[in-house]
């Protein structure tokens, strides 16, 4: 076979990868809020209420910093509600739809990019709202769209990566996906929303930099004020760890749609 | 165009050894061909239908396909009861790049549901359900329906409009039913015991089936 024949199989591939994807997408907007329209708007209002919440919690208590508090966690909320919502919808993916393995072109890491879409432009948006608000409110710009776009894009994929991972442990192993809550919970204080690194002290920096998440939200905090704070964080080292949870999981997942006995 | 079977092998694990679908299975169905495949219950006639759909891996061999098979029809493949029959029409259009006016209107014309199709599918009846999703792997059109027995194709006015339509394509029914198969088929394969026999000679697959 020549080039470009193989070219035109890839590209077939690629636009029939899309449109089912594009078909996943509207299916799961419908079906996750019901009927109702209000339910699009509940998928942008969590976020943002959660966000806000916190945001104004550390607004009211803290003492003035360089930082104001809700930017500092509110728009910080906003990342971890990538991660903790992709996260922890990941072990209902398979079992809730596993019946539209019987379309044969619909594969498992299909069903999993649909709903990262849908809760990517969720939290982007909000995102977007709320930075625009803040400039409405005090006129704050922050100092690199791009470094915020970019937190948010490595935060996504290393949701992703994890995702991939734990769907096909806890489609294994039932009580997994029970833990993951537990976990996801966990992670809040330590994953690094309500921290700059800089802050610790320099035996628990060495610790906490061991976590992913951590760099992730300093590369958000470098984005929102970079010039009012040392951000310290290696992004070869969150690459890392995408590739990995990505090739795991998704040799993880061609092990699980195997194991899947369609009824 | 054809689906072929070189040598396919199927077992899966049981609690005590595995259980055998198929040893070594050869077979070659051509498009447009209307083929029953009979075997008693538990004779693994759902898993062959996955296999065929393309769904299940064989566990050895290879089964080749060059025509579109449809989903199983009778397996409610992924039907959403959130949405409704319109929505869920739609979808499938979507996923198979079907246009979706079309698709819609087809349905509509078809399945019979008057003011339904605009309802969500839990307040279907079961009827409703079994017609909606006939009617949306129609508008498809593949070359070869893939149909479980589970399947009323019964003597009302829409199994009669069912049985014209899949005149026209090819149709792979697996059944327990020699009635059935000998009403819409024109070849058949007896599945028994691991063994997946072709007869080319519909009477011949019939009798050897009613023989064991």
């Amino acid at each position: 076979m020549n080039l470009r024949a193989e070219l035109a199989i890839i590209g077939r591939g690629a636009r029939m990868q899309q449109r089912v994807i594009g078909a996943l997408i509207i299916r799961e907007l419908g079906g996750r809020f019901g009927r109702y329209y209000f339910g699009y708007v509940w998928l942008f209002i969590e976020p943002m209420l959660l966000g806000a919440a916190i945001g104004l919690l550390h607004y009211w208590r803290d003492r003035p910093t360089a930082f104001g508090p809700f930017e500092f966690f509110a728009i910080g909320y906003i990342l971890f509600f990538v991660f903790r919502g992709i996260l922890n919808r990941a072990p209902s993916a398979i079992p809730g739809n596993q019946a539209l393995l019987y379309h044969r072109h619909v594969t498992l890491p299909d069903i999993f990019f649909a709903r990262h879409i849908i809760e990517c432009i969720a939290c982007a948006g909000v995102l977007i709202l709320m930075l625009f608000g803040l400039y409405v409110v005090d006129g704050s710009i922050p100092e690199s769209p791009i470094k915020i776009a970019a937190a948010m894009a490595l935060m996504a994929l290393l949701s992703q990566g994890l995702a991939f991972l734990w769907a096909s442990m806890s489609y294994a192993v039932d009580v997994a996906g029970r833990f993951l809550q537990a976990i996801t919970f966990l992670i809040l204080p330590i994953g690094g929303l309500f921290f700059l690194v800089e802050w610790l002290p320099v035996w628990a920096q060495e610790i906490m930099l061991w976590i992913p998440t951590v760099h992730i939200f300093e590369l958000l905090r470098d984005g929102q004020f970079g010039s009012r704070f040392r951000a310290i964080y290696d992004l070869y080292y969150v690459a890392g760890w995408i590739v990995v949870t990505h090739l795991l999981g998704l040799a993880a997942l061609r092990i699980t749609r195997q194991r899947i006995g369609l009824e | 165009m054809s689906l072929e079977l070189i040598n396919v092998h199927k077992s899966y694990p049981m609690i005590s050894g595995r259980k055998v679908v198929l040893s070594g299975a050869n077979g070659h169905i051509s498009r447009g061909e209307k083929i029953g495949i009979l075997g008693r219950n538990g004779s693994g006639k759902s898993t062959l239908v996955r296999m065929f759909a393309g769904v299940e891996a064989p566990t050895k061999g290879r089964i080749k396909c060059s025509m579109s098979i449809s989903w199983p029809i009778g397996v409610s493949a992924g039907v959403k009861p959130t949405l409704t029959g319109e929505e869920n029409a739609r979808f499938i259009a979507r996923l198979y790049g079907r246009n979706e006016k079309r698709t819609v209107e087809f349905v509509e014309s078809f399945a019979e549901l008057e003011e339904y199709l605009r309802m969500p599918i839990m307040t279907y009846s079961s009827g409703m359900r079994s017609r909606l999703s006939l009617s949306i792997s129609l508008a498809v059109d593949f070359d070869c329906y893939l149909v479980d027995e589970a399947l009323a194709v019964g003597d009302t006015r829409f199994g009669r409009a069912f049985a014209e339509r899949i005149e026209r394509s090819g149709l792979i029914l697996v059944s327990h039913s020699p009635a059935l198969v000998r009403r819409l088929c024109t070849r058949a394969a007896v599945l028994d015991q691991g063994n997946l026999t072709f007869y080319d000679d519909l009477d011949e697959a019939l009798a050897t089936y009613n023989a064991l």
